[in-house]
Formats: C-alpha cells, structure tokens, sequence
C-alpha cells in the first residue's frame, strides 16, 4: 500500500464503529446525525450498559415482590374490586375461577435497605445495597411478542431499533476492533422450563443504519458470523490477500474517485483486526480460579448464563457499549415451583459475580447492569392450584426488574404494588419512563435523542409521554 | 460553515421555490401544533392549508408585518417559535428563506404529490430523460460524464436487467459489434432472459413483505413460493403494472377470475401471522388490517397512512378517518385470526404441478357435483326420515370393533386398565370415539394410551395439553407425528366433550384428524409435516384409560372409548357424537341410502388422491372476501382495538381523487382506483421505484413517502414525465426499463471529480453514471454465476444452502419447525439467493449482513452500509469460498499460462482484462501464495476441500489453493461489489 494512503485509510478506519459515520464517509451524516450529533446532552453517567433480559417474564411475587397476606388468601378468589375488570389472555380468560396462589418460597430482609428478597436468589440478596429494586415496573403488553418488543424497542409493533442501536447510533463505539453493541442468547439447564421465542429484531437496528444493529456473539461455531478464515487459510495468507485487495482497490480509486472505496478498504482493514480481537475476546482461558469462584463452573460452559455474564464483562472492558444477554424459559403458566429454582439458580449467582466483578475492577460506576423480565405475571393460578403446585398467567400491570451501577442510586426499592402485587399504588414506572431514565443515565435526554424517519422525528420512547425517574438516579 | 452562510445571503437573491424550500420548513418546524391534525392544533392556526397560513399570520409581500415573521425572530424564547418544547431551531439560512418567500409575495402551491403529473413540454429530437437530467445540470452548472466504455455498459447492463454478471461471450460481441443497434440488442437480449424476472421480483418481494415463515412466536413454516413464482412470472411476461396491481389487491374478486390471479392476491397474504396461546382476536385482527394499510399506502401511495392510526397524521392531510377507512376494505377477509402454526392457512388455493393440472380440474369438477348431487339427496330425504329404533349402531357398516361403555373417573394416581388392542397399525386406518370429562388445569393430562416405554414409546397416545386434545403416534423407531387442536377450540373446564381421532393409515401427520362434540375442528401445526413414521405403532400394552407412563388424568373422566377400523366421515362423527339420539336425516342418509353412501366413499377417495397432487404441487395462502357482510371498519380511539368509536364504510383518503361511481366499495374497487389514470401517486410512486433500482436513489429519495415530510423530488419534471409516460404506455414496465437504460444518463462513466462530489457528492443530480454496492443477493448470484455453479432452474419451494450453524436454533421456540436448519445437498445448494428459505425471525445470515430486511414489514428501500461483517462474509462464507474455488478450477482448467487464467477470472468477475498494474499486483501475490502452500500442502488440500462439490483431484494442490485465493480476492474487489 502506498504509504501517503495510510492517512486516508486511518481517517475512513476511525469511522466506521465512530461516531455515527455511516461508512458512507462524512457526506451522508449531515442528513443522519441530525439529534445525535450533539450527544451526549449532558454529562452521562453510564459509559456502558449490560441487560440481562429474562425472556419469559420472572413472577414478582416469587421474586423480589413480597406479599406476605397473600398465604391467608390461599385458593380464595381474586375480588373483582381488585382485577378491575381487566382483560386476560385467552389462556385464562376461560377459567371459571381465579384462586389465588400465594408464593410458597420463603422472603428475608437483607442488607442496609432490608430489602426482601425470596430465597430463589440468595446471591442477589446478598448485595441488594448495591442495586435499585424497581417493584412498580408496568406495560400495556399482554402477550409476550408485543411484550418483549415493546420494552426493547420502543414500540410493540417489529420495526424499530432497540435500546442498544439507539445507545450505540447516539454515542457511537468506545474501541476500534468490535461492535458497539453485542448480544449473547444463553442457554438455560432445565429442559422442561418454559421458552419464549426471541428474533433478531430485538436487536436489530430498524430504520436506524444497519451498523447499530447489535451483533450476535456465537457461543457454537463462529463467534462471530464468518469471523474465522476458511479451512487453510491462516492469517498469514489472509494478510496477502489483503495486501493486494487494498493495492488492487486504490487502484480503482485513483480511477473513479468514490469515497467509497476507501471506505471499503478501511472495512476490509477493520475486519482483519476483529478476526485477532475476537479470538482474544472469548479465550477465557486466562481468567483466573478466583474468577470462576464468583462465577461458579458454569462459567466454564459456553452459552451458559454465567459465561455469557463473564463474556459481558469482557466485552465492558473492552470497550463494548451494550451488551444484551437473553435467558429463556421463564414463562411459567404451570408447574411453577418446579421449574422457577433452576431458573434461578441459572443467572442468580451468575449476576450477583457480574455486578461484584465490575465493582471490583471500578467499572461498576459507569456500567448500567439491568436485571428484569417484560412483564409481570398473575396472583392467581392459572390452571390448577395445589397446596404445592400452581401456574400463573402474563400480568402488565406491575412487575419488578432491578438496575445496578451506572449512576443509578444504589440499595433502594422503589415503587409499590397493592397487597395482591396486581395494582401499583405508588411510583409506577411505565416502560416508556424506565427506557428514557435508561437513556438518561447515559446523559441523552430522550425528548431531544430523535432521528427522521417516515416523515417523523423518531424516539425510542415513542410519541407518548415518558418521563425520566430522578428518584433512580443517584 | 461557509456553506450555510452562502445560502441565508444568496436566498433572497433568487426565487423562492416553495415548494422545495418553503414547504419543508413550515412542515418540519411547525405542522406538529399548525397542521391537519385538529386535535393537537393550537391556537386554531393551521400552516398546511394556503386559507389556514394567509388568513391570519402572513401579510404577502411584508414579513416584518407578518406575525409568522415576527415569531420566528423573537428575542424572547417564551415567545419565539417553533417552541423549546418542541426540540426545533430554525437556522438563520431557514429564517431567511422564509423571509424570502414572503418578500415574494408568499406564493402557495398544493403539496406536489397530490396534484395529477403533467409531461413537462421536451423540444423535439431529445430524449426526454437526457433532456430533463441535463437541464437541471446546467442549473447547477455541472457537465455530464463521458459515455462508460463498452464493458462496463455491457456489465453495468446485464447486473440491472439480470442481477448477473454478463457471459465473457455477450460482452466480446458486443465490444466487436459496431452495429448503431449493437447496445439495443444487448437490452434486448437481457430483457428476454428468465433472469430479468426473478431479479425484478427480488426488489418486489421486499416490498411484499414475502417470507417463508409466519413470523410471530412460532415461526413455523408458510407454503407461499407459488406467490413468488407469479412475481418472477409477471415481470417475464411483462405484465402491465395496473394488472399486477389490480391482481395482487383484489385478483381473488375478479369476474371469472383465473388460478393465476388468486395466487396473486396472496400479496395481502404475505403479512405477519401469529398463533402465540393468549393473543386477543380483536387485537391482532386490528393489527392485521394496519400491516395492509401501510403496505398498500407505502407501496402504491408512497404515504405514511399508518401515522394516522391513532390521531389524525401530523404532517400530511390524512385524518384517522381516511385510515380506518382504508383498513376498512381489508376488515373483510375470511382469514382466521390465528395461523394454527400450519404451512397452509385458509384461505388457500392449491396450485398442482403442470401434470397434475388436467386430473386436477377433472377431480375437481366431479367433487362439486357429487356434492351438488348429496345436497340434493339431503333435500329429498327430508320427507322420508327413516325411523332409526331398528338401528344398534351409530354408523354403518358396524365398523365397530372394540366398545367400552362404562364410566371411570380419575383421581391422582388412578387409571382403568384394559385389555391391549390389536387393531392398531401404522399401515391400517382407525378411528377412536371417546367422550371425555375435562377438569380445570393447565397441566398436559393423558387421557388415553397404548404404548411401549421399552421400545421408544411405540404406540399412540390421546393427550390434553394447554385445554386442547391432541393424538400422537410413536413407531419403534421413536419418530412421531402429533394432530393437535387449535388454541380456540379448547375445551371449558369441567364439561363433557366427545373427541373423535380418524386415522387413515397414511403414517403421516396429514392422515390424522379430530372431531370435537361432532365437529370440524380447527387443527394446529406443530413438528415437521414431512415426517413420515417408519417403524411400528402396534405396542403389545393394555390399553390404559387416565393414564400415560407417569402421567395421568387427575380430576378427569371417561365414560365410553370405541374403536373403529376405518375412517369415520365428519357425518358419522357428528352421528357417533349424537348417539344414541343422533339426527334422523343424516342417520338416515348415512345408513340406509345407498347413493349417498357411495358419494361419501367417493368424496373420501377423491380427496386422499388431491392431497397427493397438492403435495406434488404447491399450496399458497390467498384472500377471500367474506360474502355474509359488508367490509366496514370502526375508528379505534388512539388506535387502541378495545376503544372502538365511529363506524365508518371503506373508502379512499379524502385528499385524492374520489373512488367513481363504477368503483365498488371494497377491495376491488380500491384496486380499481389505485390504477385508475386520475390518481397522481401510484405511477409516480412505482416509477421511482424502478428508478431507486437502476439509478440507486429515487427522484424522491424517500420511497416510502411522498408526503410533506419526505425529500422533495430532486428532477419533478422528470418524475412526472416518466409517470405519464408509464401510464399512457399500457403500464409498460419493460418500455420504462427501456427508456432508463437506453439514455446518455445511464450509459456516463461513474468517475468522480472533486467537483462533482462537492456538489453533487451523492449523485443525486447523475452527474455521473450510478455506481453503488450491489445488494447481498446480487453478491452471492454474482460469485456462484461467475463461479460457473449457479443453477439456472426458475421457480419452485424454497432452498436451505450453506448458513452457519446455530442462527436458527438461537432463537425459535421449542416445537417450531424452523428450529433446526437442514442443509439442502446438490443443486439446491447453488440456486439463486430469491429463493433461499426466509424465516422471519431469523433471516438467511449473510443477507442480513448486507442490509436485506426481516421482511416482518413493508420495505421499499433498502439501506447500504459498508461493514467488515460484510468483507467477513465475502472472505470467508463458504459459498464464496467454495465459488471461489470453482472459478479457480475452471480458469486451470481452461489452461492457457497464468495471464490466460487471470483473464478467464476477471473476464467472468469483471468483464474486463486487468491492465498491466493489476496483473503485476496479483502475480506476485499468486507467487507468494503458491509458494506458500507448496510448504503448507496440507493447509493447501483443506482449502480447496470447502463446501460440498469435490474439486478436480487433477489440479496440483498448491496451484489450486493459490488460485483459489486469487479469485476471491477478484471476488472481493471494491469494483466486484458494485454496480
């Protein structure tokens, strides 16, 4: 490569995961930076961000959401003064009657907030001083689709970006050899547990360029889809190859002068650097027993939640942006105290280490870790109830989900359900307030974070009101 | 910085066109609180309407007397608009336009899209496109480019008419042929291929949201590629455009309407489905009918109707109103609100292979008039209801061969045991009658069995799940096929019901059927409908009641279990059902009647043998309207389906031309008015979409909206020129194909100047020729064409070539039948990428990486990015490597010395010899690489090993390997992937 390209290269090279460069070189941001070119709007406090989604939708009441009284309403049924009048999914919209299921696991107070917790997650317990226990999380989703959709997106409807594209489109990549935004889809260890289908629009980049859309990291094959060089060829040949593609391509751009190409070459060039930086990335042969004794063995397995939370942290470290980990199979309409424990015992001690892990390399401060479901499920059972099985049904009104680091004020519990966990009685916090506190932390206001599609200045909060929650914040 | 400066000192100096200047800003800045939308406007100001912005807030001639002037210039930012709220800032280039136009004298046009187009006047001799793009050139003061030379014509050519590189042949002919006529013969030539087709519909199968899954929750498969094949079909035949449009909408409701033109209306078929456990009907029935709105109003309006489905839209004059009034004439279908998760949806239209179409139509004729000539019996029989006391069983002949007839109820841990029954073969047909207690509970309760737990659970089981009955049949083998209920026909808790299984000894899932309380029932899909079980089903266990290996039937009852051995009709279903009080007509019918008999054995006959021909055939999902009701629509409040307000009749946005008098109100007639020559969007529209194909970018860069808020057309002249001419040429795709790529304009050379890319740097004005990275399926055809492995068959289901493992299963739930990706083998593996399996939610991977959408919605303009997870997919997906390859083998064994070989690449990749530089570049590349692999002999056997074809074993390894690489990186060459 003639040496006086070199500069030209390392210009188009710093765009492509940079600030919003489309790869069409700076001619197109004029029309696509509009809203972000200022970002952020103030001084944020989470540089990063790690969601763990629990595709499915955790009980509240099982979980983090207390409701003591419930034992002495054991197979009564839920007054109608409290369902309101409510609409049900077709699955129970058909029961004659709807007795309700209090939790049979035990709830304890723990640390300096006496937070309670249920003992399913002893791990999280243990460091609720660290987290803020939203319990008055609700939607307007019922189904898991829309649900899911909704609370990635913006929007029940698929076509839009997730959170991760906006954060990556607003504040663009913080290194120069992955993506921005990565997402990993756990395994789960119970066969029987209950799985909910994800799908590549929940972390596609919708009408956002295609550059923010998050990128699957494999836990089989590829890590990264085509990232290894063919059968026989090493880097050694890629390297020549590569030497004369880009010989090859100026060449052609001496000719016809399109931006392009350069931008091309430099893609080429970015490629080469992720096929030795993702080797590196998920070679975990490094981490050390202590590490693994945060993280328990399952952290050993590739795919498992535990190794996917380790794998996020790497990622962190490195400079990723968003990181989106999926676990499924939580959506228990039956046999719930059978399968509920292995959930949990799956991603509990696993976030707990995640959360300690970032604390304790002082990443903790600017990363957002989020723990949480869609929505929330039934006081009632659906199906039959016995004094040692039930099920319950999807329930929009409230849920519970906690958020950690990240300037979001630690060892608090905010909001409040009604003693049946179906209303909220106070502080609720619609998906919409939980997305623009979300963008908030990152010191985007979500009023202003818009870009121009269909004739629309698009938010990730949507056109209805969303507020941010200052009380989350610290 | 300089740049805006210019602009806010040069405004006042020219014109102002308000159309393209004046109207962006007001719409931007101030429509959302002074626009069609009533509900939100303040002040009673509307600056949409030339009445609503002169009566009250512009003096024409004086802005400093204006209030719209004074506002935007207050000091005060209480006072000054747009609001802060509103998050928008006028720039001071902005402020000064409006200025401008006001100084003017305030000049109002109607937004352009909704005036009818006009052919601006062309002096004589020219041609029209040149004509146009020149002119505004000269208005920029910019030159047009050089004619391309020849092979980058013949190139640039074969890639937008074919979506293939040219054959080396075509391209040496056409350098050697100094006929005037040489270049129309190569168009012509392009234009006759089969490939011009399938490459058009491509563009058309995004904007139809086409896929082979049904997209939500379960995404299991959908049987549509006969949808496609019309698509491929009509662009070959040069179908004109008013006809695929009249077709595609509504070609289910033409007169006499042929097979052709119903398998075209599966356009409105082709949305998103779901069948997740606790959908809402009238949630997802609303959610259907808002995907045809805003399919129909982006593809043939180019408007954003969808934004008026929860208040009136913000920006352009279409109300809630003229929505649901839209969505109106799709509220009519006859399309159950759940998939049941089957291939196969009602309504459907079976579409038998060309051999079977005679038989087809024979069969057919002859169903109707046995069942004419029944309905007649029917009628007769009524007079002579045969007294049934004599009768001892339900059905005749007694097919009846074990009957129990007590009750037993279950509580935990009980089941009824009875003796094992024979009768039960994978081979033979059977049916099962059994009325059964439901108790409440959302366990999976087995209610009947007889299998083997020792021999991989051969056998059958009748089970409850989810409150719906389902059948399975295990073989020895342990493979399976299931029959199950749909969600809405569950049963209610703690109610009786009678289930009907009918078995007819097919082995596969499409012999099984259910019958609830004697009626047809709804039937989910669920598994591979191809599984076939090989093995026995004959379990030599009792025949357990209430019970399945651990499993039981806690709270449930059984009160009678028959068996059959053969298949009841639906008729004796309903008579078993009714026993011992059934229906005397159909009794009567069905026992005594000897003629009816005969027809219902024969329907039975005819109907296993229509199932075979559909199966050598295809099915595809169409629409039906429903002939019980007329198509209406409420307006939903907010656009929330469980707030319905005012009922409004079907009927087309209040801002366009009015549907006439001989337009009927439904979906035919919508049809009718899209095409009809008063409507000033649809030619436009579908123009410059054509266009966006040929050129890049559209006249309206905004495909997808026409409306106040989309990009002003760049060239309206010409857009309005070509949508006349489009119109008054019979719709004639192939004419305005012509027209494009026979112009000076299409043939320039794509090189830049500096000049140009400052001021035309996206070639929106086509200084240049277009020049842009081709699309991902381009890419791949591209490489397995030049690669000499493309397989030239047209048409048919879907294939599954190379994808990593692991992208479906990712994602797809438990029990869907695209969970697991199963590699085709051979030729499938080389057909062109229209035809590669879509599942929704998870797209063919390397497509995606290429920008190609979900296809979960409308989508007319795709984006183009340029990412190293794209040169990660040239380098190193095995189709390109294994098509690299293949280009290597052909180029050695063409022979010749390496320039020779070199040519034989670049002509297939390039249609052009390197030049000298380029050559001295590679060669030492292959040197190097030769070299390489002759120390690497073994790296050198593995590279040339990937994918599925064997390699000529002839070819030195080394050699092989190197030249491998070579092509690739011709393959991956920035010239390669563009246009």
């Amino acid at each position: 490569m003639h040496p006086s390209d070199e500069a030209v290269l390392a210009e188009t090279r710093r765009q492509f995961f940079g600030r919003g460069a489309r790869g069409l070189g700076a001619l197109a941001l004029s029309s696509v930076m509009k809203g972000a070119a200022a970002l952020p709007h103030f001084a944020p406090k989470a540089k990063r961000c790690i969601y763990l989604h629990m595709v499915g939708a955790p009980p509240q009441q099982d979980l983090l959401d207390y409701k003591p009284k419930m034992d002495d309403w054991f197979d009564k049924d839920l007054p109608a003064s409290i369902r309101q009048g409510q609409r049900l999914t077709t699955m129970t919209s058909g029961q004659s009657r709807f007795p309700i299921a209090p939790s049979k696991f035990k709830f304890a107070q723990h640390g300096k907030s006496g937070a309670w917790v249920s003992e399913l997650l002893p791990n999280m317990a243990k460091m609720v001083d660290d987290l803020a226990i939203i319990r008055s999380m609700n939607t307007e989703a019922i189904n898991h689709e829309p649900a899911i959709t909704f609370i990635q997106t913006g929007n029940m409807n698929a076509g839009k970006p997730c959170i991760g594209s906006w954060v990556s489109y607003g504040l663009g990549s913080m290194n120069q050899e992955l993506p921005s935004f990565v997402v990993l889809n756990a395994t789960h260890s119970n066969p029987k547990a209950p799985v909910q289908a994800i799908s590549a629009r929940l972390w596609s980049a919708g009408f956002l360029s295609a550059q923010y859309a998050g990128v699957a990291l494999r836990a089989g094959g590829d890590p990264v889809l085509f990232i290894n060089n063919p059968d026989g060829v090493d880097g050694t040949v890629r390297r020549r190859m590569l030497d004369s593609l880009s010989e090859l391509n100026m060449f052609k751009f001496r000719e016809m002068n399109d931006p392009e190409t350069l931008s091309r070459i430099s893609q080429y060039e970015m490629a080469f650097r992720m096929q030795t930086s993702v080797p590196e990335l998920t070679d975990l042969s490094k981490e050390t027993e202590a590490t693994y004794n945060m993280y328990g063995d399952d952290a050993r397995k590739p795919g498992t939640f535990a190794n996917s939370c380790l794998m996020a942290r790497r990622l962190a470290e490195r400079g990723v942006r968003f990181v989106q980990i999926y676990h499924r199979g939580w959506d228990v309409h039956g046999e719930l105290p059978e399968i509920l424990p292995s959930q949990c015992q799956d991603v509990d001690r696993a976030a707990w280490a995640l959360v300690q892990d970032l604390k304790q390399r002082g990443m903790l401060d600017d990363t957002l870790v989020i723990w949480g479901g869609e929505f929330g499920r039934t006081v009632y059972s659906q199906g039959k109830l016995s004094a040692t099985s039930y099920g319950r049904d999807h329930h929009p009104r409230c849920f519970s989900l906690w958020m950690a680091g990240g300037g979001v004020k630690a060892g608090i519990v905010h909001g409040e359900t009604d003693e049946f966990s179906y209303n909220i009685v106070r502080d609720p916090v619609h998906v919409r307030d939980f997305q623009a506190t979300i963008l908030h932390l990152f010191g985007i206001d979500h009023a202003r974070f818009t870009y121009m599609y269909q004739g629309l200045d698009q938010k990730l909060t949507g056109v209805e009101p969303a507020s941010v929650v200052k009380a989350l914040v610290s | 910085m300089r740049c805006l400066c210019l602009i806010a000192l040069a405004a006042p100096l020219f014109a102002v066109d308000f159309q393209r200047e004046v109207r962006p800003i007001l719409s931007d800045a101030c429509f959302q609180c002074h626009g069609p939308d009533k509900a939100s406007r303040m002040a009673g100001l509307r600056l949409d309407t030339r009445d609503g912005a002169m009566a009250k807030v512009i003096v024409p001639g004086k802005p400093l007397e204006s209030k719209l002037y004074q506002r935007i210039m207050q000091e005060n930012t209480a006072l000054r608009m747009p609001p802060t709220a509103s998050h928008k800032v006028l720039s001071d280039a902005q402020k000064a336009t409006l200025k401008a136009w006001i100084e003017q004298g305030a000049p109002w046009k109607e937004h352009w899209a909704f005036r009818a187009p006009e052919k601006p006047a062309i002096p004589a001799g020219q041609n029209p496109i040149d004509f146009l793009v020149r002119e505004k050139l000269k208005a920029e003061g910019l030159t047009p480019a050089p004619e391309a030379g020849r092979r980058t014509l013949a190139r640039r050519l074969a890639l937008d008419l074919t979506g293939l590189p040219p054959e080396p042949k075509e391209v040496e002919a056409f350098v050697a042929d100094t006929a005037p006529d040489a270049y129309g013969k190569l168009v012509a030539r392009y234009f006759d291929s089969p490939r011009y087709g399938e490459h058009r519909a491509r563009y058309w199968l995004d904007a139809a949201r086409y896929a082979d899954t049904h997209g939500i929750h379960v995404d299991n498969y959908r049987e549509m590629w006969p949808y496609r094949d019309w698509v491929i079909n009509a662009f070959n035949k040069n179908l004109p455009f008013d006809r695929f449009t009249v077709e595609q909408i509504a070609g289910d409701m033409l007169p006499n309407r042929t097979l052709e033109q119903q398998i075209a209306s599966g356009f409105h078929r082709c949305g998103i489905s779901t069948n997740e456990a606790g959908i809402i009907v009238d949630e997802v029935e609303a959610i259907y009918a808002k995907d045809r709105v805003d399919t129909t109003a982006t593809v043939f309006l180019g408007l954003t109707l969808g934004c008026a489905t929860c208040h009136d839209h913000k920006f352009d004059p279409l109300s809630q109103k003229d929505f649901y009034s839209m969505a109106a004439f799709f509220r009519n279908t006859t399309q159950n609100t759940m998939d049941d998760n089957i291939p196969d949806t009602p309504p459907i239209v079976v579409v038998p292979s060309a051999a079977d179409v005679p038989r087809w139509e024979a069969l057919n004729r002859e169903l109707t008039a046995i069942k004419a000539r029944q309905a007649q019996l029917r009628a007769i029989a009524e007079p002579v209801l045969a007294a049934s006391k004599d009768l001892k069983s339900p059905i005749e002949p007694a097919a009846e061969v074990f009957g129990w007839r007590e009750e037993a109820r279950f509580k935990k841990g009980e089941f009824k045991s009875l003796p094992n029954q024979k009768i039960f073969d994978a081979d033979k047909p059977f049916s099962i009658a059994t009325r059964i207690f439901f108790p409440e509970g959302e366990d999976s309760f087995a209610v009947a069995s007889q299998n083997d737990p020792e021999r991989k659970g051969m056998g059958w089981l009748i089970e409850i799940s989810a409150r719906v009955a389902n059948f399975r049949m295990t073989g020895d083998d342990g493979k399976s096929v299931t029959v199950r209920a749909a969600h809405l026909e569950q049963m209610k808790p703690g109610t009786w019901n009678h289930l009907v299984v009918t078995y007819d000894g097919s082995r596969e899932q499409a012999g099984l059927r259910l019958y609830l309380n004697g009626r047809v029932i709804l039937l989910q899909g669920g598994g591979d409908v191809n599984t076939k079980i090989t093995g026995s089903i004959s379990a030599g266990t009792p025949l357990l009641l209430g019970r399945e290996r651990q499993r039981g039937f806690e709270g449930g009852a059984v009160s009678e279990f028959l068996i059959f051995n053969r298949v009841i009709s639906a008729e004796e279903a309903s008579l078993v059902n009714d026993w011992p009080k059934p229906n005397p007509r159909l009794t009567y019918l069905n026992l005594r009647d000897k003629e009816y008999r005969k027809l219902s054995a024969r329907i039975e006959a005819l109907n296993a043998e229509a199932r075979q021909i559909r199966k050598r055939g295809g099915v595809t999902l169409v629409m039906q309207e429903r002939t019980d009701r007329k198509p209406v629509a409420n307006i939903l409040y907010r656009g929330m389906y469980d707030a319905p307000r005012e009922e409004v009749q079907p009927d087309v946005p209040a801002v366009l031309p009015g549907m006439k008098a001989d337009m009927p109100r439904n979906r035919l007639g919508l049809a009718k008015w899209l095409v009809d020559p008063a409507n000033p969007l649809v030619a436009r529209v579908a123009i410059n979409r054509f266009w966006q194909e040929v050129f890049g970018a559209g006249i309206v860069k905004t495909a997808e909206d026409f409306g106040s808020q989309g990009t002003a057309p760049v060239n309206q002249e010409l857009l309005d020129w070509l949508a006349v001419e489009f119109r008054e040429s019979g719709w004639n795709v192939k004419h305005m194909l012509r027209l494009m790529v026979t112009s000076e304009t299409y043939k320039q050379a794509a090189v830049a100047t500096p000049e140009k890319l400052q001021r035309d740097p996206e070639n929106r004005l086509l200084s240049r020729g277009p020049r842009f990275r081709m699309d991902g399926e381009v890419i791949r055809d591209y490489a397995l064409s030049a690669g000499g492995m493309l397989d030239a068959k047209v048409g048919g289901e879907s294939v599954k070539p190379y994808q990593p493992e692991g992208v479906w299963e990712t994602v797809a739930m438990n029990g869907s039948n695209t969970k697991f990706y199963r590699r085709d083998d051979g030729q499938k593996l080389y057909r062109r990428s229209l035809y590669t399996f879509w599942k929704r939610s998870a797209p063919p991977a390397a497509m995606e990486l290429f920008n190609a959408p979900t296809r979960e919605n409308c989508t007319v303009r795709r984006e183009r990015t340029n990412t190293p997870l794209q040169a990660l997919t040239t380098m190193n997906d095995p189709q390109f490597v294994e098509a690299s390859r293949s280009l290597a083998q052909n180029a050695l064994q063409a022979g010749g010395g390496f320039d020779q070989q070199l040519d034989y690449v670049s002509m297939r990749v390039l249609a052009r010899p390197f030049a000298a530089n380029e050559r001295e570049v590679l060669k030492r590349a292959y040197v190097d690489l030769q070299a390489h692999y002759e120390r690497h002999l073994p790296e050198a056997k593995k590279l040339i090993h990937v994918g599925a074809s064997m390699p000529d074993p002839s070819i030195p390894p080394a050699e092989f390997a190197a030249w491998t690489m070579l092509a690739s990186n011709v393959l991956n060459l920035d010239e390669a992937l563009n246009k």
